[in-house]
């Protein structure tokens, strides 16, 4: 007993002590402990520390503007001379890495504040104790040759630095990039996308790419994550989509899209038009509804049928008491302000208006309850 | 031959018998056979080699063995046959088609690999091979007498034998920069890797970090590290993205290579008794014999 | 029975087939000198894949396994005195003193570095299989010298003529003979039981050799009972070989074969022979081996020739009735169990032997092919030398023939 109480006591100090420490390292970030912790109380002695690297945990959200144009990496310089520093256009792979992972393809592990640079978590030495990370020099070259690799097939170091003694100068020691100005053109997505599959029924699949940007929100790198430069350009012929597999072909869309069933869904005889969600549904989107992301009324994942048309189903039950009628644009005299809503909407879209339970010659909208409001937003806040 | 010899029969018998027992008893193993905790090794990530075969040009420049400048390493050209080391290249890598993404084929660095048991080591009829503290089976120039009994006893078929050289050939693998990790630097290869797809550090160590990373990859790695277990361990450690014998790896069990040899011969020479034993029977056989002709004889007369 | 003693036998020394022995023995030579000129690889289809060749698997491995006739003719006639085999004592010694000879020699060329073959007398390796032979082969040498050593005083003491200046030596040079002949004649039988032992041990540790190889070896003749099979087949090839060289020798000689003796010598091999094949097919049922056997390939049809000509064929014939009165039929079985044992060594260590990363196969060169044809015909001729020289084939007693002193040993 009395040992369990001295363990006790000498291990509180260390409670104590790792709190503090902690406090000190993170108190200017809010972070949730689990991003780095796998444990629920971390301790010095078992900080229960996730793996690195640990991708996509926390990421830079920067503008490729914001960033460097160029940077001279020279930290190796010391340890080998074989080859002349790095001259690494920063700006121009930062524009590139924003149709693929952005900023987070090369920074996986930045908390929020500044950039950590790489040679804060990766040793300079390669004779070293953790061997659990690269060290510095192979950190650099794992993250640049896979995509290098990917668009040249090969293997050349003089196309990112010189060989010292050699006579022949890297191609790209320099770079215009200084000025506000992108070096990589912006992408411009297409608008759709038409597939012709090998299927004699529904042998067309038409992707609405605008429509999954901005109807649906998908996030672009939900899609294209990892993208090689080959994609668009083609200095490798892709493999052509009729030699994958119909899985292979399915994955990008089977994220979201249960392709299992129902392939009529995407498999149509023609182009299919845009998302209409009207004419889809039988719902108006209108002007209230247009900006809202999908989950906000279907909040059950992944499930888009069977919500109800009305607005109770979302909105709950308006009485006089909770619903500001002035954000439709109206603010309601005196006199109506008072009323129940059922006294005017009898319908439970409330889009049809009535005065005759009390007016019989007054008809909306010739005539207006109160006062009509020009910027309606400015008042509903 | 009467009496006299027949005493002088066992005097020399007993003599040459305790003889050989006092030999067997100074034959200690004169070749330094250490397997130290702290033994350092190579973990050798095939998943992560781009096959730039700068290790290639760095194995033979510090080894100071003739090598053509270091642009001529980008060459992928040789790729297209399986290489080997041999005595003019200690390491190779060779290049193998990915299954899974053909933009990175898997390439695999080759060189000898530093069994904790090495069968070298055992074979050599002169002990001209150590076991260091440090991981390194070496090879002994002083001691070697060419007979490339290391060569047939290897089973991963590393070291290889001047041929061209009449005088002096030597036997010619890599010894895992002896000179320079005795100096507290890395081995040359490891050195120079740009990815850093060699890992230098304790075996031990590098056992840790290879597990942790098929655990946190398990898509990336066969769940398995060649050289763990392989001919009862070696310094170097490989972890592939395909099935290691697809990789040209050798298949070998778990037990050390030279495991059934040894024991035979410790069997046929278990302190001398065996043979002792043999020649005392052959002794009283050739006694009897004698003493059979020898009554025979006077009985006849 | 006739009264045979060794005698040197008095006749000219070239004939036409030595001189073709002696052709080849000079191109072998050449090849040598290259070989020490230019390098192993000049001369060698050896390579880093293949480390060993025919100088190793024949002239090393099978020479030593045909040089079994001394040991297992001493075991016989000393050991457990069975005197009537003397008269064939001497030549299976010669034999076996000029197959060691050679046998250390094709070491010497095979060495990448011959002139450190001193090596493992002071720097030992208890664990390794080759350190072993390698003793066991340098003492048994030395064995096999003292046990010739009488047959040169014999032929020496009172008769040492040494030419020119050297004259004034004689007499010394006769004295030390006398003391030599003098001591031997009392340990020699420490030497020829040491001769036998040594003998048991390195050929069977011979076998011992390739098993370190491991799953390099096909599983044919990879087995941990390799040191057994190669120290039965030594033994069963053992009489054999002295038959084989007997009735050569008494050809050449224009000698009376002795039929008798060897048609005895004969009857021996079957049960040697029995149980050779015994341990070999039973090796093969418990390893499960014989499923190799059921496609061709160059290992099962190699396998099924050693064992077929080398075992099968010589063993009926070696059971079969009235061979003492067949001197041909002796001597084609006992050229089938000398051929088999060859084609055994050369393939455990040669076509058993697959390289896990092999380019090439392996066929011995030009080069290779006339040193070990070259050593061969040294041996022929040197033997026939020493059989003119020496009192070494037992000839009809005749007054011309020198007092045989030391006719029986220990």
């Amino acid at each position: 007993m009395k040992s369990k109480v001295l363990i006790l006591l000498l291990t509180i100090p260390f409670f104590v002590y790792a709190q503090n420490k902690l406090s000190k390292q993170h108190q200017t970030q809010a972070l949730n402990c689990k991003t780095c912790h796998s444990c629920d109380i971390p301790t010095k002695e078992n900080p229960c520390i996730k793996p690195c690297p640990r991708e996509r945990l926390i990421t830079i959200e920067q503008t490729p503007e914001d960033a460097p144009a160029v940077l001279t990496i020279d930290k190796l310089k010391k340890q080998s001379d074989i080859y002349a520093p790095v001259v690494f256009t920063h700006r121009l792979h930062s524009e590139m890495a924003e149709i693929g992972g952005g900023c987070g393809m090369c920074h996986h592990y930045n908390p929020p504040g500044n950039v950590v640079a790489c040679s804060e978590c990766h040793d300079e030495e390669r004779k070293r104790i953790d061997l659990s990370k690269p060290d510095l020099k192979g950190a650099y070259h794992q993250q640049c040759i896979n995509c290098h690799r990917g668009w040249s097939r090969k293997v050349e170091c003089e196309s990112c630095h010189a060989q010292n003694d050699s006579v022949k100068k890297a191609t790209k020691t320099t770079e215009k990039g200084t000025e506000k100005k992108r070096v990589h053109p912006k992408v411009k997505p297409p608008e759709i996308v038409k597939y012709d599959t090998p299927k004699t029924k529904g042998k067309v699949v038409t992707f609405n790419h605008v429509d999954h940007v901005n109807t649906f929100s998908v996030s672009c790198n939900k899609c294209h994550s990892n993208e090689s430069c080959n994609k668009c350009h083609a200095k490798y012929k892709q493999v052509s989509i009729s030699s994958r597999s119909a899985n292979e072909k399915h994955t990008s869309c089977s994220n979201c899209h249960n392709v299992k069933v129902n392939c009529s869904y995407c498999h149509k005889n023609t182009v299919a038009a845009p998302f209409n969600h009207k004419t889809r549904t039988g719902f108006d989107l209108d002007k209230n509804h247009s900006k809202l992301a999908c989950v906000r009324c279907h909040v059950e994942k992944g499930k888009f049928t069977g919500l109800k048309t009305d607005c109770s189903t979302c909105h709950g039950t308006w009485t006089k008491e909770n619903f500001k009628h002035s954000v439709t644009g109206l603010l309601l005299d005196e006199v109506h302000a008072d009323f129940e809503c059922k006294d005017c909407h009898q319908e439970n879209n409330y889009s049809n208006i009535t005065c005759k339970n009390c007016h019989e010659d007054i008809t909306y909208p010739k005539d207006k309850p109160g006062k009509m409001i020009k910027n309606r937003q400015t008042l509903a806040k | 031959m009467a009496k006299q010899s027949r005493r002088d029969f066992f005097k020399t018998t007993a003599l040459i018998g305790s003889a050989t027992v006092g030999l067997a008893n100074s034959a200690k193993a004169s070749q330094k056979n250490a397997l130290s905790e702290d033994r350092a090794g190579v973990l050798v990530d095939t998943s992560v080699c781009i096959g730039c075969r700068k290790c290639e040009w760095a194995c033979k420049t510090v080894n100071n063995l003739p090598t053509d400048p270091l642009e001529v390493y980008q060459d992928r050209g040789v790729f297209k046959k399986h290489r080997r080391p041999n005595d003019k290249a200690l390491t190779v890598v060779n290049e193998y088609p990915n299954t899974t993404s053909e933009k990175f084929p898997i390439n695999v660095k080759v060189q000898c690999m530093h069994c904790d048991k090495p069968t070298c080591l055992s074979a050599c009829i002169v002990g001209a091979f150590s076991k260091n503290e440090n991981g390194s089976v070496v090879w002994d120039t002083h001691k070697c007498i060419g007979c490339r009994y290391c060569m047939v006893a290897c089973p991963f078929q590393i070291p290889a034998f001047e041929y061209e050289e009449a005088l002096k050939p030597d036997i010619k693998k890599c010894d895992f920069c002896f000179e320079r990790t005795a100096k507290g630097k890395i081995p040359g290869c490891v050195e120079i890797c740009p990815v850093e797809a060699i890992t230098y550090g304790r075996r031990e160590d590098l056992l840790e970090a290879a597990k942790e990373k098929i655990k946190n990859y398990p898509n990336r790695y066969v769940n398995r590290i060649f050289g763990e277990h392989e001919v009862g361990g070696t310094s170097w450690l490989y972890l592939s993205n395909r099935q290691f014998e697809e990789l040209a790896f050798p298949k070998l069990g778990k037990d050390p290579a030279p495991g059934v040899s040894e024991a035979i011969q410790h069997g046929i020479f278990a302190y001398f008794v065996p043979p002792v034993a043999l020649y005392a029977l052959l002794g009283g056989v050739m006694w009897l014999n004698k003493n059979k002709k020898h009554t025979d004889a006077e009985n006849e007369s | 029975m006739e009264n045979h003693k060794p005698a040197p036998v008095y006749t000219k020394y070239f004939t036409p087939v030595v001189i073709v022995l002696s052709v080849l023995a000079l191109n072998g030579i050449l090849f040598l000198i290259a070989r020490f000129v230019l390098g192993i690889g000049a001369v060698t289809n050896l390579n880093n894949q293949h480390p060993w060749g025919i100088w190793i698997a024949i002239d090393v491995a099978a020479g030593v396994a045909l040089a079994a006739g001394g040991f297992t003719t001493a075991a016989l006639g000393h050991i457990m005195h069975k005197d009537q085999y003397h008269s064939v004592i001497r030549p299976a010694l010669l034999t076996a003193a000029l197959g060691y000879t050679f046998v250390a020699a094709s070491v010497m060329i095979d060495l990448g570095r011959p002139y450190f073959i001193w090596h493992p007398l002071l720097m030992w390796n208890g664990t390794s299989v080759l350190f072993e032979v390698g003793i066991c082969v340098m003492i048994y040498l030395t064995v096999l010298y003292i046990e010739f050593l009488p047959i040169v005083t014999e032929r020496f003491i009172g008769r040492v003529n040494l030419p020119g200046f050297l004259k004034k030596f004689n007499q010394s040079l006769d004295k030390l003979l006398r003391v030599l002949d003098k001591g031997l004649e009392k340990t020699m039988f420490i030497f020829i039981i040491a001769g036998v032992v040594l003998s048991c041990l390195h050929q069977s540790s011979l076998g011992t050799l390739m098993v370190i190889a491991g799953p390099k070896m096909h599983p044919l003749w990879q087995t941990p009972i390799l040191p057994l099979l190669f120290l039965l087949s030594a033994i069963s090839v053992g009489f054999p070989m002295v038959i084989m060289e007997s009735l050569l020798t008494s050809r050449s000689f224009k000698l009376k074969p002795e039929t008798p003796i060897l048609a005895n010598l004969g009857s021996m091999v079957a049960p040697l022979l029995g149980i050779y094949l015994a341990f070999k097919i039973g090796d093969m049922v418990i390893r499960q081996t014989f499923v190799y056997l059921t496609e061709i390939t160059t290992e099962s049809v190699m396998f099924t020739l050693e064992m077929l000509v080398g075992v099968i064929i010589p063993l009926r014939i070696f059971l079969s009735r009235g061979l003492s009165k067949n001197p041909l039929a002796l001597f084609i079985a006992s050229v089938m169990v000398v051929f088999g044992v060859l084609l055994n060594r050369i393939n455990n260590f040669l076509v058993a032997y697959t390289p896990p990363y092999e380019v090439h196969s392996y066929f011995p060169s030009f080069g290779e092919i006339s040193v070990t044809v070259g050593f061969i015909a040294l041996e022929v001729l040197l033997f026939r030398f020493f059989v003119i020289h020496l009192p070494i084939v037992s000839v009809p007693d005749t007054s011309t023939s020198p007092k045989t002193k030391f006719s029986i040993r220990g």
